[in-house]
């Protein structure tokens, strides 16, 4: 669970946010999600009292249309920012990012050995292959840990159909391990479910998005993040169908005003970041990250073969900013810049995973062509309280967004 | 990497082998021919990261370049905070994967190709020549953004090889790698690097108009296992005599600066010169330091910037650094016999691993505590980088490994580049302490269980 004080809203216990609305709280819908989003472990829980198998996934590249499609409950592997960090100090150089310093505490402390029946990890990024080498080996010299069994899914995402068609013997290799996690055989038939399942989930999520970035913005950051992140820890249709009732009562809400800013970098695990730039007059309106807007880009293609359509979805959706090329980055930051209306752009990396700074100089240059502001915050750790001087140097972007007014 | 501000240190380096020096001179040589050819031909030239196949490049005769060697000519040539400071200039963190980005720093050096007031060239050995081709392995995120950069600002073109994961973790591979190279990966792994391997050559075809010719790989190979084969010899050697007769501070650079011109004539023969001069030694009785009473490891990268640190031991305490990586590698990480029944599954066998060795519990581990085994190692100093995802492999195992068996592990997390958080006299306090503390008691309790091995 997340910290901070409960509140009790329309019967459910959420957790107290500066920048959630109460227009928002009114909505049922929301306060649900919003309660996905605060009890993590809750909907895993109860599906394990009921003897079905929980799945972990570590990093965003892990097709919950296999999972779900044998009948599993994908659930998203996160920090808890309470947690000291003994069993990763111990296992971990200081190399390792914060965030997943505390996902890795959870994963070998028996607290995730305790809720999950495996764990599927994606080569989404170089620390979490690493994590997946070491999970591997306690595995192996210290069989007696309460480790989650471990697989491993290794995209290429080198764009070459050379490794497209790669993945798709990798993508066969997890369904072979699916299959075995549940003891059955997978049909085709039940993929292409589970394909529009979670196609229908994304599209919910897009007609969300709208509400973000449209003329008027009904759907503040803060209130997208949990809308968005409760995804990662509920049932799928419930989810999808709880979304489709946020976004028909957020076209009453209260439109937020203020100068709009998109946010790239780093993935946040909780709404800190952007109620403190929501409480200077912010609005954020869109982010590049696998927590906000990336997590519902592009379709399974239902209509060729299902593994061929799983690789297609993860293969080929917009890379990550780790993944992308210099020029591609630029080119898709100007197009989000574009599609949000964002008038400022915020540049964040956690310690030592700072590869996107690679491609900021370049997204500078084209960001001040185009008289958008930003600012870079660098060297940053996890939780957002850690970081001295924050506060200040956000005040300081938000006044100069504010500038002329 | 060398540096431009020595750190306090007692003495400097002492290194004693004709071959040091040889290589050291030749490869500057070297380096100047192929940059005269390029700007006479007007024809490609290449940086290559140090896991990309550069025996393709050799059998085709296209010039090129490694990054990794390529930057510990920067920093030799005292270049490390200049270029720091470009890359702050341009708005990029200096600090994030520096060994690598030593020659993305000089593309935006404006001086590169200029003379100073005493007419000698500012970038190093006169700086790189324009780079058309900028290749690397996708075996870190970081790197594909370098090499797409020094493209960009080269005016040349990007080239991004695949990268997979091994299932498989034999634990005895380097006894395997050299004549059953095929057992110790997953077919489909050795078999989807074949094809992009097949790719590479045909784009490099396509760019250069030079033909691929297989006998010509076949050839170059064949003289990668002959130089190999001599750091084996020389490996096993060192490691059967008591007391050895070089250190770590004989053999790196040796070793490394071949290794760099590997599948050449000239560095088959140098490394057949090198074992026939450390085995004259051997023969004459020579030690490196006659009072060797104990033998240590060095795990991690060369402590460039501070060579004559691995020295300060034998005097007061007969501590010998007598391994490191950059022999053992060659000795048992890149032979790959049976060439000639496929050159190019051969050639994927060597670089396809190269992560795993190195960078891979417990590939690395179990071939750390078999080398400390086969060296009557004392204690292991462990440098475990602080700055580099790339470099991240599983220091918890190998420690652990070591330390079950019974092989005492110093380890510190240290940045290899940036000289200005090196403190010789503070690490020197702690390597002496370690001594004193662990490995010298070890010792003795050992020579007290079985007094022979004294």
């Amino acid at each position: 669970m997340l910290g901070g004080g409960l509140i009790l809203t329309i019967g459910k216990e959420v957790t107290a946010s500066m920048s959630i609305r109460p227009c928002a709280l009114r909505s049922e819908a929301f306060c649900t999600l919003k309660e996905a989003y605060d009890q993590r472990d809750a909907q895993a829980l109860k599906w394990r009292k009921q003897g079905k198998k929980v799945i972990g996934k570590l990093g965003f590249d892990v097709p919950d249309e296999l999972l779900l499609a044998a009948g599993m409950f994908p659930v998203q592997v996160c920090a808890d920012a309470g947690k000291p960090l003994a069993e990763a100090n111990k296992y971990l150089e200081n190399a390792f990012e914060s965030v997943v310093r505390a996902q890795f505490e959870k994963l070998v402390d028996g607290t995730y050995g305790e809720l999950l029946d495996g764990l599927a990890i994606s080569n989404s990024n170089d620390t979490i292959i690493r994590i997946f080498y070491y999970l591997r080996e306690i595995h192996r010299v210290e069989p007696e840990k309460n480790v989650p069994p471990v697989t491993f899914i290794d995209w290429t995402f080198t764009r070459s159909r050379l490794w497209q068609n790669r993945c798709e013997f990798v993508i066969e290799l997890f369904k072979q391990q699916v299959e075995q996690w549940a003891g059955r055989t997978v049909s085709d038939d039940e993929i292409r479910a589970a394909g529009k399942l979670m196609n229908e989930n994304r599209a919910a999520l897009r007609a969300m998005a709208a509400l973000r970035h449209g003329e008027e913005v009904r759907i503040n950051g803060s209130e997208a993040l949990t809308i968005i992140g409760a995804g990662l820890f509920m049932d799928k249709e419930e989810h999808t169908e709880l979304v489709r009732r946020v976004v028909e009562d957020a076209k009453a809400w209260a439109p937020v005003t203020g100068k709009r800013v998109f946010y790239s970098g780093a993935n946040h695990e909780d709404t800190a970041l952007y109620e403190k730039l929501e409480e200077l007059g912010l609005v954020v309106v869109g982010e590049d990250t696998d927590w906000g807007d990336r997590s519902y880009e592009r379709d399974m293609d239902l209509s060729c073969p299902v593994i061929r359509g799983i690789v297609d979805r993860y293969f080929l959706r917009t890379p990550t900013v780790e993944k992308s090329r210099v020029a591609q980055s630029v080119e898709i930051l100007s197009g989000q810049v574009e599609a949000t209306g964002a008038q400022g752009v915020i540049f964040y990396t956690n310690a030592y995973a700072e590869v996107a700074t690679f491609n900021m100089p370049e997204q500078r240059k084209m960001l001040e062509g185009r008289g958008i502001k930003h600012m870079t915050f660098s060297r940053m750790t996890y939780p957002l309280r850690k970081n001295e001087g924050l506060d200040e140097k956000l005040a300081e972007f938000a006044a100069e967004m504010k500038g002329g007014e | 990497m060398a540096e431009e501000k020595k750190p306090a240190s007692r003495s400097a380096a002492v290194k004693k082998l004709a071959a040091t020096k040889a290589a050291g001179e030749y490869q500057k040589k070297w380096f100047l021919e192929m940059r005269e050819r390029v700007e006479r031909e007007g024809c490609d030239f290449a940086i290559l990261n140090a896991d990309v196949p550069m025996e393709i490049f050799r059998a085709m005769d296209i010039p090129f370049v490694v990054n990794q060697w390529w930057s510990a000519i920067c920093g030799a040539k005292r270049k490390t905070k200049r270029y720091f400071e470009l890359m702050r200039e341009n708005g990029y963190r200096p600090d994030l994967d520096s060994y690598c980005a030593m020659a993305l720093a000089e593309s935006y050096d404006p001086d590169d190709k200029k003379l100073d007031e005493e007419g000698n060239p500012i970038g190093p050995w006169g700086g790189l020549p324009r780079i058309s081709i900028s290749i690397t392995r996708a075996t870190s995120d970081s790197l594909v953004k370098i090499y797409d950069l020094l493209a960009r600002n080269h005016g040349g073109e990007l080239y991004v090889m695949g990268n997979t994961i091994a299932r498989k973790t034999p634990l005895n591979w380097y006894e395997l790698a050299a004549d059953r190279w095929e057992e110790i990966y997953d077919s489909d792994r050795l078999d989807a690097a074949v094809e992009d391997l097949k790719e590479l050559i045909r784009w490099l075809e396509r760019k250069t108009g030079r033909r691929f010719d297989m006998n010509k790989l076949q050839e170059v190979m064949d003289l990668v296992n002959e130089q190999e084969g001599w750091y084996k010899k020389i490996r096993d050697l060192i490691a059967q005599c008591h007391p050895v007769p070089v250190t770590v501070v004989d053999t790196i650079n040796a070793v490394m600066q071949a290794q760099w011109q590997r599948g050449t004539r000239w560095a088959a023969d140098h490394a057949r010169g090198l074992y026939e001069e450390i085995k004259v030694l051997v023969d004459k009785g020579e030690a490196a330091v006659p009072n060797e009473k104990l033998r240590m490891m060095w795990l991690g990268r060369g402590m460039w910037q501070d060579f004559a640190f691995y020295q300060r031991f034998e005097e007061k305490y007969g501590a010998v650094f007598m391994w490191s990586m950059y022999l053992a590698m060659g000795a048992d990480a890149y032979t790959r016999n049976h060439v000639e029944k496929d050159p190019l599954r051969a050639l994927t066998a060597r670089f396809v691993g190269m992560e795993d060795f190195l960078h891979m519990p417990p590939w690395n581990s179990s071939w750390f505590i078999q080398q400390a085994r086969q060296n009557d190692i004392d204690g292991v100093v462990y440098m475990i980088p602080d700055n580099d995802v790339i470099a991240l492999e599983g220091s918890y195992f190998i420690i652990r490994n070591l330390e079950d068996a019974g092989i005492p592990v110093l380890s510190f997390q240290a940045d290899p580049v940036n000289v200005g958080k090196w403190n010789a006299e503070t690490m020197t306090g702690m390597v002496e302490e370690f001594i004193e503390q662990r490995v010298i008691p070890n010792r003795e309790k050992i020579n007290k269980k079985s007094p022979s091995v004294q």
